[in-house]
């Protein structure tokens, strides 16, 4: 009678694990029709942008994955400007982890070169996109020692001209600094670093 | 609350949490007990056996696949092909649900016929299971039109050609037939309007009717109990003690155990093809289909899907020269068949009126003053051909519901019969085949004839069944089944 | 039983491979061991993109899918790619497909699976079809084209080729059949023009082409069989305990 019983567990588990086996073997692919298709890939591939005509203080918008990426060369005065905005935004080293800033642009320009700035145009709020603010002085909804920078036109966050919000706005993270590299001077690869 | 049992004391988590459910939702764990662990099913079941419970398999495959596959696909005439390219290329696995299902469909229907066949020589469809074969036979009606649906979808030549044709014939029918066509197309030909009605059919409708059907199937036959290759009722030798059938084996764990050996078996033939030969020669993916639909170009030669070709075949035969044949063929199964059987008198008084209707309806009448060279005006013949073809091919279909009435044999299955019936089932799976493989011939004058004796064959294998069922010198089955030890 | 299945059998053996029409003579063999030779795929998209995507589409095969065939992305942009596309893109034609419905009186036709579609059960595989095609154009004036083809009788495309091959012309010989005489295809040509290719090169560079095809029409085909081993193996192994499990459990039936 053991013998039997035997058998018949040993059968049991083998059967049993293969089975396991098996059943998760058929399930990955099926679960990979998930993820993105081939055309999905390719509608999101990397663009790449010619800022060889781009003059200082001129901005170019170009879009990657559905969304506004802004380029802005920015001007000597400009980029003095971010250090008097420095105090005055919430996570001025970007240490923020919710739209994480690549490596390079750990920095307070937050971009590869100090000139040229890339940022997703979207606000960290609610994902309307900010209008520029770039002339300094008093303004209507913004303070009198404004910088230059952006406004966003929903909820009144703002961003200074390296896309750092301020304290106390609606906005809680920085504007996303997308994967980007340059393939020379005048050629900026936006969607890709040399990471990828 | 006063009927809750209680779980034993100290009692594992495990029988805590069954108990707790047993108490609360006692309608499943009855339907365990009489499905599974105390449905008592023949010990001495055969191969001819597996063929439901891997229909059953086959209808979770295409389910599955289909809903994975419907995450892509588009139901559109513009986007339809495209998309299924999509599916084969773009889409991360694609190519495997899509073979997954298009040999689904092929191997759905190798497994029914299969199945079918069993249940024609072991009797399955005698009292008391009439009604099981009658939702069966539902359930291939319906697995029809959702196959025949199903393939307009990849919008390919074929998808479209093969629906334009079938649609057409609907236009057949006297009097409502343009009407009944333009109602299931939506548009004056087969277009964007027909493919976004057949995708919510074969997506959601049929589906759902299938699913009725097969858990009805199943429930029927679960109250009357399996057949088994000798015919022998099992439920007529219980033990006096416990009520079991002597000759029955508890499904689960027995039978359990029995399909997952059969279905790993049913895998491997499966996978073999998925992997090796999806395209079959051209059987489960035509060749033609792999060109977007022309409305504007017919391809030079439509055929159906393979499993479709019998009764295509049948409905090609019937021609206009073919209907006087066809009229005396009723007659002589009149003469043999109702003349001689025990139904009513008004039965057969009313079969004869209805061959004296049929000679006009069937046009015999002007199809004989035209071999003498008398042209009827068109008024006073009777119907196309056109609609008679369909009315044969739908028939061959219908007549399988009448199969519990037509069998008129002493015994059920076809161990106990005379030897030479087994050769009448043999002609009959012979010119099955035959008739499928004119299907997908062109018309030629021969393969027209050979068409039209095999379809007379085929009607006539059911039609005079009453009586060539009855003769021959009959074994008498056992009372108990034959079983060997393994 | 065994009387049922015997005369199943004799049944199913009339039927044959699945039948479409077709005009022309009967096709060659391709030489299918350049399927898994990388050198003449990449051959066969190199003529592709030059002498076929001028007018047709591969509209369902990207670009980027050609590193499967081993060139680098750098190599397809740098060979295959000639309008500003990506290589993430779909292959399309340089052609307006109106303008050339206007020119040649019919769209060409998309070609990502033509080595799929024009399969014959009994003529020989879209691969045959298509190697048979091109080594089977001829001179005709009488076309509007100025060329005709044996596989393909009227055919409406030109012999894009010609320049690799060069002209030929067969030769027929006359056969009985049905008690008339009629003009039948030798199987042998006569050389009117050298191309810049000799008869085997050319062969050779058509069977590159058509091993392309045959890829693009289904680029997942190798994977699918060197899975489909592994399946079976593992589908045998699980037969294998099934069956034991079922026979552990009915000994005890008496």
């Amino acid at each position: 009678m053991s013998d039997v019983d035997n058998s018949k567990r040993t059968w049991m588990i083998a059967t049993g694990c293969a089975g396991a086996v098996g059943g998760v073997a058929v399930a990955v692919p099926f679960v990979k029709t998930f993820s993105p298709s081939e055309r999905a890939l390719a509608a999101g591939a990397a663009v790449e942008v010619d800022i060889g005509a781009m003059k200082p203080g001129e901005k170019l918008t170009v879009e990657w994955r559905g969304k506004p990426v802004w380029i802005v060369r920015r001007t000597p005065e400009q980029l003095a400007a971010l250090k008097q905005t420095t105090p005055q935004v919430a996570d001025p080293d970007s240490k923020r982890t919710a739209y994480p800033t690549p490596d390079y642009a750990k920095n307070e320009h937050r971009s590869i070169k100090p000139e040229y700035f890339v940022a997703v145009g979207i606000c960290s709020h609610l994902g309307c996109s900010p209008s520029d603010k770039f002339q300094t002085g008093a303004q209507p909804s913004l303070p009198d020692d404004w910088n230059g920078g952006f406004l966003c036109p929903c909820h009144g966050s703002t961003f200074d001209l390296a896309g750092r919000v301020f304290k106390n706005k609606p906005a809680p993270d920085n504007l996303e600094v997308p994967p980007h590299m340059f393939l020379s001077d005048t050629r900026l690869l936006i969607g890709e670093d040399k990471k990828a | 609350m006063a009927e809750f049992k209680d779980a034993p004391a100290g009692a594992s988590v495990g029988v805590k949490t069954m108990t707790w459910l047993e108490n609360r939702f006692p309608t499943a764990f009855d339907a365990y007990k009489v499905h599974m662990s105390e449905y008592y099913a023949p010990k001495n079941f055969n191969w001819w056996y597996i063929f439901g419970s891997l229909a059953l398999l086959v209808l979770v495959i295409q389910i599955v696949t289909g809903i994975f596959l419907v995450m892509h696909y588009k139901p559109d005439a513009n986007l339809a092909f495209a998309s299924v390219e999509y599916i084969m290329r773009d889409v991360p696995w694609g190519w495997l649900v899509r073979y997954m299902h298009s040999t689904g469909a092929s191997a759905f229907f190798v497994v029914v016929y299969l199945h079918m066949y069993r249940g024609l020589i072991y009797g399955s469809y005698r009292k008391p299971r009439e009604l099981v074969w009658i939702f069966g036979c539902a359930i291939f009606l319906c697995l029809m039109a959702e196959a025949f649906m199903g393939y307009l979808l990849p919008w390919g030549q074929m998808s479209y050609w093969g629906a334009q044709v079938i649609v057409n014939l609907f236009a057949a029918v006297p009097f409502i037939g343009p009407d009944l066509a333009l109602m299931i197309r939506g548009d004056f030909v087969v277009s964007d309007a027909t493919l976004n009605r057949f995708f919510s059919f074969h997506v959601i409708a049929v589906p759902l009717v299938l699913l009725g059907l097969v858990v009805a199937h199943l429930l029927a036959l679960h109250d009357v109990g399996s057949n088994n290759p000798d015919g022998v009722e099992i439920k007529k030798h219980k033990d006096p003690k416990t009520g079991i059938p002597l000759d029955g084996v508890p499904f689960h764990p027995y039978y359990t155990v029995h399909d997952i050996y059969a279905v790993s078996l049913f895998l491997l033939v499966f996978c073999a093809i998925v992997f090796f030969a999806p395209e079959m020669g051209g059987y489960f993916l035509e060749f033609n289909n792999f060109i977007p639909a022309d409305p504007l170009k017919t391809p030079a030669h439509i055929a159906p899907v393979w499993y479709f070709t019998p009764f295509y075949s049948m409905l090609r035969a019937t021609t206009a020269d073919f209907m006087p044949f066809f009229w005396a063929f009723f007659g002589a199964v009149g003469l043999i068949t109702v003349r001689r059987s025990s139904l009513p008198a008004l039965f057969r008084v009313g079969y004869w009126g209805l061959m004296a209707v049929l000679f006009f309806a069937f046009n015999v009448h002007g199809i004989a003053l035209g071999w003498m060279g008398v042209e009827l005006p068109n008024a006073l013949q009777g119907a196309d051909a056109k609609f008679w073809g369909v009315v044969v091919m739908g028939g061959a279909v219908v007549i399988l519901f009448f199969l519990p009435w037509l069998d008129a044999s002493p015994v059920k299955s076809i161990r106990y019969r005379p030897d030479w019936h087994k050769y009448v089932y043999g002609v009959f799976v012979f010119v099955f085949c035959v008739l499928g493989y004119y299907g997908v011939q062109i018309v030629t004058p021969a393969g027209t004839l050979i068409s039209q004796v095999g379809t007379l064959i085929y009607l006539g294998f059911f039609l005079l069944m009453p009586w060539w069922s009855r003769l021959g010198e009959f074994k008498t089955p056992p009372e108990r089944v034959n079983f060997a030890a393994h | 039983m065994k009387k049922i299945i015997a005369s199943l059998l004799t049944g199913l053996a009339l039927v044959s491979g699945a039948h479409a029409a077709g005009g022309g003579v009967a096709w060659d063999r391709f030489p299918t061991e350049k399927m898994s030779d990388m050198a003449a795929l990449q051959n066969g998209a190199k003529l592709f993109a030059n002498y076929c995507l001028n007018c047709h589409s591969a509209s369902f095969h990207r670009y980027n899918r050609l590193r499967e065939i081993g060139l680098s992305e750098q190599q397809i942009k740098d060979n295959l790619m000639f309008a500003t596309q990506k290589v993430g893109d779909t292959m399309k034609a340089a052609l307006d497909p109106k303008e050339a419905k206007d020119w040649f009186g019919a769209t060409p036709p998309d070609l990502t699976l033509v080595a799929r579609s024009r399969a014959d059960g009994s003529k020989g595989t879209g691969a045959d079809y298509l190697y048979t095609l091109w080594r089977s154009y001829y001179r005709d004036d009488t076309k509007a084209t100025g060329w005709d083809n044996l596989a393909f009788p009227s055919i409406g495309m030109p012999h894009v080729l010609w320049e690799l091959q060069g002209e030929r012309k067969p030769l027929f010989e006359e056969r009985e059949s049905h008690g008339h005489k009629e003009q039948v295809f030798s199987g042998k040509w006569a050389v009117v023009k050298a191309g810049a290719l000799t008869p085997q090169q050319y062969d050779s560079a058509v069977g590159d082409l058509v091993a392309y095809l045959t890829w693009m029409a289904e680029p997942v085909r190798t994977q699918r069989f060197n899975l489909g081993v592994w399946v079976l193996v593992f589908l045998g192994v699980f037969s294998v305990f099934a069956w034991r499990l079922n026979a552990a459990f009915w000994k005890d039936v008496k």
